[in-house]
C-alpha cells in the first residue's frame, strides 16, 4: 500500500475539522426562492436541495450530528462491551460462559435487524411519554420540540447492537492473561479482582479495544445513515448525513442528483479512512511469516 | 391481545404458542400466523440474497485473480495501484448508496431506462418468483458489489501469499501449464478461507438486504422488519429476528461443512490454522 492516497484523506479530515470549529449558523434556512439550484451557484458553493436549503451548510451541520453519534456510539458501546467482557472473565466458568453466550446469541442476529427491533422498542410512546422530568430538561423536551431525543434514542440504539465484539475481545483478551504470574502476585499483595481489573487487566487489553472503537465508529455513522434512510433516526429538523439521504427520495423527483450525492460521498470517505486506519493497525507485522 | 399481563405471562403465552400449535404469535395487522407472513417473504429475499452472493464471489474471485496477476506482471505499477485503491474504495461505500447511486445512473440516462430498476410485484400469485429473477439483478449487483470489492482483496492477498510457494514452483517446474496450477492448486487452497469470509459476511449482506429491499421495493423479509417496525408490529418483528439468527448460524455451520469438502485435511482438526477468521477481519 502506498502512502499518495493518504491525500484525499488528509484534506478530507481537514474539511471535518473546519466543519468542527467553524462558527455555527443559525440553522439552516428553507428558501422556497431558490430550489434545487445546480452546484456552483453564485451564494450556494454545493447547490441547494429540494427544499432550498443550502447543501455545503447541512452537510457541514450534518458532520457534526453524524461523527458526535458515531463518537458516542462508540464510546458507549466500548466501555460497555469491556466492563460486560472483563466482568465475564474473571467471574466463575458457568456465569462467564453464560454472559458470552448472550453475546453470542445477540451476534448471530444481522446488526440492521437488531437495529430495527430495538428502536421498535425505545420508540414506543409509552416509553418516551413518561421520562423523569430531569432527563426532559436535559435533552430539552418541551411540548414543541423532541430537543435532542431522536440523537440520544439513536446513539443508545446503535450501542445496544454494536457492543457485542468488543465484549468478545475484552474477554478473550482477560481470560487469556488472566492466570498470568503478575496477576498472581498482585492477588497475593492483597488487590481485589476490581483493582486487578482496572489496574492490570484491562490496560493490557486497551490497544486492541482501541481499535475495535475506531472500527466501530464509521459502522456507527452508517448505521445512523441507515435507521435515518429508513425514516427511524433522525428527521429533517436535525440535519445529519442520514437525514440528508432521506431526502434522496423527494430530490430524485425533481432531478436534484447532487444534494443525495454529497453525503454518499461523506460518508464513504468517513468508512475508508476508518478502514486504512484498521487496515494499518491490524495487519500483521510480515504477511509472508504466517506460514512455514 | 393479552398486551397487559405481566411480561413473563405473555412470554410463557408465547412459548406455549410455539410448543403447542407450532405458531410464534399472530400478526397483529391482519391476525395471521407469523410464520406464514413471513413465509410468504422469504422467497423472494432467498433469491436476492444468492444472486447477490453468487455475483460477489464470482466478480470478486476474478477480479482478484485479476489483480494478483497485474502484480505479478510487474509492469504497470501504477495501473494496479489504483485499482486497488479503487477496489478498498469501493469496499467502504455501504451498499444502500451504491444502490442510491445506482438509481440515479438508471433513472437519469434515458439510455439505460430498458433495464428494469423497481419491482412493484407483490408474491399474492405463485408464479411472481419467477417473474421476479430478473428484476433481481440491479438490486443484487448494488447488494454485492462493496461484497466483492472486499472478497478481490482477500483474494490477491492470498493468491499472492499463494504463488509464491514451494508447490507452485514444483509444479510449473514439472511442466503443468501456468492457467493449469492457478485453476486446480492456487484457487482450490484460496478458496476455503473465502468460503469462511463469505459465510461471515452473510449478517451484513442480510442487514444490506433489509436497506436494499427498502430502496428497490423489493417485497421480502427485509421490508417486511421495516413495515413491522413502523407498524409496531412485535410479533413480527420478534419472529423476524428469530428466523434471521437461525439463517445466520445454519449458513454458518455450511461454510464450515463446505470448507471441509473443499479442503479434506480441515476433517482432522476443524481448528486448524487457516480455518478460524475472526469476525473483527471483516
Amino acid at each position: 500500500m502506498s502512502r499518495y492516497y493518504l491525500i484525499p484523506i488528509f484534506l478530507f479530515l481537514l474539511f471535518i475539522m473546519g466543519c468542527l470549529i467553524s462558527r455555527s449558523p443559525d440553522g439552516v434556512l428553507v428558501d422556497l426562492d431558490a430550489i434545487n439550484l445546480k452546484p456552483a451557484s453564485p451564494g450556494h458553493l454545493l447547490g441547494t436541495d429540494s427544499m432550498g436549503r443550502d447543501v455545503f451548510t447541512i452537510a457541514a451541520l450534518g458532520a457534526r450530528t453524524s461523527l458526535s453519534i458515531g463518537f458516542a456510539a462508540a464510546l458507549l458501546a466500548v466501555s460497555f462491551g469491556t466492563v460486560w467482557g472483563a466482568l465475564g472473565a474473571m467471574s466463575g466458568r458457568i456465569i462467564g460462559s453464560l454472559m458470552m453466550r448472550v453475546v453470542d446469541s445477540m451476534l448471530s442476529v444481522p446488526s440492521l435487524i437488531l437495529l430495527l427491533a430495538f428502536s421498535a422498542l425505545i420508540n414506543r410512546p409509552e416509553f418516551t411519554n413518561h421520562l423523569p422530568t430531569i432527563v426532559e430538561q436535559l435533552l430539552g423536551i418541551s411540548n414543541y420540540s423532541l430537543g435532542l431525543l431522536p440523537v440520544v434514542s439513536v446513539v443508545s440504539v446503535i450501542a445496544a447492537t454494536s457492543w457485542l465484539e468488543a465484549a468478545r475481545i475484552a474477554y478473550s483478551r482477560i481470560s487469556a492473561i488472566r492466570n498470568e504470574e503478575y496477576i498472581e502476585a498482585a492477588r497475593s499483595l492483597g488487590l481485589g479482582t476490581l483493582a486487578i481489573l482496572r489496574r492490570h487487566l484491562i490496560p493490557n487489553a486497551r490497544g486492541l479495544i482501541l481499535i475495535q472503537a475506531t472500527l466501530l465508529v464509521s459502522d456507527a455513522i452508517v448505521m445512523e445513515a441507515g435507521l435515518s434512510f429508513l425514516g427511524l433516526g433522525l428527521g429533517p429538523s436535525t440535519p445529519s448525513w442520514g437525514s440528508m439521504l432521506r431526502q434522496a427520495e423527494a430530490d430524485i423527483f425533481f432531478g436534484n442528483w447532487w444534494a443525495p450525492l454529497v453525503p454518499a460521498i461523506l460518508i464513504s470517505l468517513t468508512v475508508l479512512s476508518v478502514n486504512m486506519l484498521g487496515e494499518k493497525a491490524l495487519a500483521p507485522p510480515d504477511s509472508s511469516s504466517r506460514r512455514t | 391481545m393479552g398486551l397487559d399481563e405481566p411480561i413473563p405471562v405473555q412470554y410463557g403465552r408465547w412459548l406455549g404458542g410455539w410448543i403447542g400449535k407450532g405458531e410464534l404469535g399472530r400478526s397483529y395487522q391482519d391476525g395471521r400466523p407469523v410464520l406464514s407472513v413471513i413465509a410468504e417473504r422469504m422467497p423472494a429475499t432467498l433469491l436476492l440474497v444468492s444472486i447477490s452472493m453468487t455475483l460477489s464471489l464470482l466478480l470478486g474471485t476474478a477480479w482478484g485473480l485479476m489483480l494478483a496477476w497485474l502484480r505479478l506482471t510487474d509492469r504497470m505499477r501504477w495501473l494496479e495501484e489504483s485499482l486497488v485503491a479503487g477496489s478498498l474504495a469501493l469496499y467502504s461505500i455501504p451498499a444502500f448508496l451504491v444502490a442510491i447511486v445506482t438509481i440515479f445512473v438508471l433513472t437519469g440516462v434515458s439510455a439505460l431506462h430498458w433495464i428494469p430498476v423497481f419491482s412493484a410485484l407483490d408474491l399474492e400469485n405463485k408464479g411472481a418468483l419467477q417473474a421476479l429473477i430478473p428484476l433481481a439483478l440491479i438490486p443484487a449487483l448494488a447488494l454485492g458489489l462493496p461484497r466483492g470489492a472486499k472478497i478481490a482483496l482477500f483474494i490477491r492477498t492470498l493468491a499472492l501469499d499463494e504463488i509464491s510457494r514451494n508447490y507452485v514452483t514444483m509444479a510449473l517446474a514439472k511442466g503443468s501449464s501456468y492457467s493449469r496450477v492457478m485453476a486446480m492448486h492456487v484457487l482450490r487452497n484460496c478458496l476455503v478461507p473465502v468460503v469462511n469470509l463469505l459465510a461471515l459476511s452473510l449478517p451484513a449482506l442480510i442487514g444490506g438486504s433489509v436497506l436494499i429491499e427498502t430502496i428497490f421495493g423489493w417485497p421480502g423479509m427485509g421490508r417486511l422488519a421495516v413495515e413491522a417496525t413502523f407498524g409496531r408490529n412485535y410479533p413480527v418483528s420478534t419472529c423476524l429476528v428469530l428466523i434471521y439468527g437461525t439463517m445466520v448460524v445454519l449458513s454458518n455451520l455450511l461454510a464450515d461443512l463446505l470448507s471441509i469438502f473443499i479442503d479434506p485435511r480441515l476433517k482432522d482438526g476443524l481448528s486448524g490454522q487457516g480455518m478460524t477468521l475472526k469476525q473483527g477481519q471483516l
